[in-house]
């Protein structure tokens, strides 16, 4: 980010006018500002839109009586939790994963101080970006590919809804699956302001 | 591969620049090898790429299997033999995936073609493909995640919502399905790949 401020800053030195030198640093200061402040409150975001998906998903255990299977007259009690998939364990995972993630690198973007000017910093902080990225949108694909199985059923392979009984569980993983697709797309984001970020 | 071209390139650039002069040379040889080399390994991952994505999508519209399976109607009556088809069309997460793949499928192929006409250095195109790379990253991905969970339910079915395995059953679909999944996921790496490069890139140029 400060790399920003040294070109500009070596070229108004070249320059003998000292309006113009006072002119740029000033302009300089003020947009890398506004790219720190937006990208450290966009990782603020991030951490707290994965843990409010993480507590969601945590929470979302229901048990029902249920006649089952179907075609008895035996009731059971059964409960749906997101641990009997393993889909869902890896869509946790996944969760905690880029929310500590989005600790460390919160507190790195406020603590890098002169690092920050280092190209070997923008570009580590891009590519462990991209990584976390690849690995929430992977959690969100299996998450969602279980529970739109789940929400509508397959009746080609035999796989029966169980929207129709769990509405506690389902409305959780919904929920839970629309933070961690926000917290994806402000990946996305940050990865775009970051790369962008050396010329604007 | 990469090195080799590199030599080659520092090489022809030497031999072409000491009839000119040798004061000037020395910094402008090293950038050009280095902006040659790059381009010929973005080249080298975006062929990579379409030819993985395409792969996986004609392996996965190849796997229709069709078998004989009894299904009890009635418990006191012997079952009775259906013809059942497994197909992607049936597994939303299958299309999904398809659908997926076959737009990275293009999309390299269009930014193959960009990536060959950009040989002035257009900042704004090289930001538009790295951007454009970091959605498709995104999307197989997800539409990885998506194939490969549907796979595992199919694989080993899931006892607590009394979903059964097919894979017993239809072998054949299950084995292409595994393989054009295993191939998206290489692909989606070349495009992680492609990201890295063009990144290092974009900050050296800058600086």
């Amino acid at each position: 980010m400060s790399s920003v401020v040294d070109k500009p800053l070596k070229e108004s030195v070249a320059k003998t006018d000292t309006e113009s030198q006072i002119s740029t640093t000033t302009t300089t200061k003020t947009s890398k500002s506004k790219c720190f402040l937006v990208s450290l409150s966009l990782r603020v975001l991030l951490f707290a839109s994965t843990l409010a998906a993480v507590i969601v998903m945590l929470t979302s255990k229901q048990t029902e009586i249920v006649f089952w299977p179907f075609f008895t007259k035996n009731a059971a009690v059964r409960s749906a939790k997101y641990s009997h998939s393993p889909a869902f364990i890896y869509f946790v995972s996944a969760l905690w994963i880029v929310c500590g993630y989005s600790i460390l690198s919160t507190l790195n973007t406020l603590f890098c101080g002169k690092r920050c000017a280092s190209n070997k910093f923008l570009i580590s902080l891009v590519l462990s970006d991209v990584l976390m990225l690849g690995i929430l949108a992977s959690a969100t694909g299996t998450a969602g590919g279980v529970a739109y199985i789940g929400l509508k059923g397959n009746s080609h392979v035999g796989w029966i809804k169980i929207c129709g009984v769990y509405h506690k569980f389902c409305r959780h993983i919904g929920a839970s699956l629309a933070l961690s697709l926000f917290a994806s797309i402000l990946l996305v984001i940050l990865i775009m302001l970051t790369t962008v970020q050396n010329r604007c | 591969m990469d090195e080799q071209s590199s030599y080659k390139t520092t090489n022809m650039e030497g031999t072409s620049t000491t009839e000119q002069g040798r004061s000037t040379t020395t910094t402008s040889n090293v950038k050009v090898a280095n902006r040659k080399t790059v381009s010929c390994s973005d080249f080298i991952l975006r062929i990579l790429a379409l030819a993985t994505t395409l792969i996986a999508v004609i392996v996965m519209a190849v796997g229709k299997e069709t078998k004989t399976v009894p299904v009890p109607i009635f418990p006191n009556l012997p079952p009775i033999n259906v013809d059942a088809p497994a197909k992607w069309q049936y597994l939303s997460a299958f299309v999904f995936f398809m659908v997926v793949n076959i737009i990275a499928c293009i999309y390299a192929a269009i930014s193959l073609i960009l990536s060959i006409g950009n040989r002035f250095g257009s900042k704004v195109l090289d930001l538009t493909v790295i951007i454009l790379d970091l959605i498709m990253v995104a999307l197989l991905f997800s539409g990885n995640g998506a194939a490969a969970a549907v796979g595992v339910l199919g694989y080993k079915g899931n006892s607590h919502t009394q979903w059964k395995k097919v894979c017993n059953v239809f072998g054949g679909f299950c084995r292409h399905a595994t393989a054009s999944i295993a191939l998206s996921l290489i692909g989606s790496l070349m495009f992680i790949l492609l990201l890295v490069l063009a990144t290092s890139r974009l900050h050296k140029r800058s600086h």
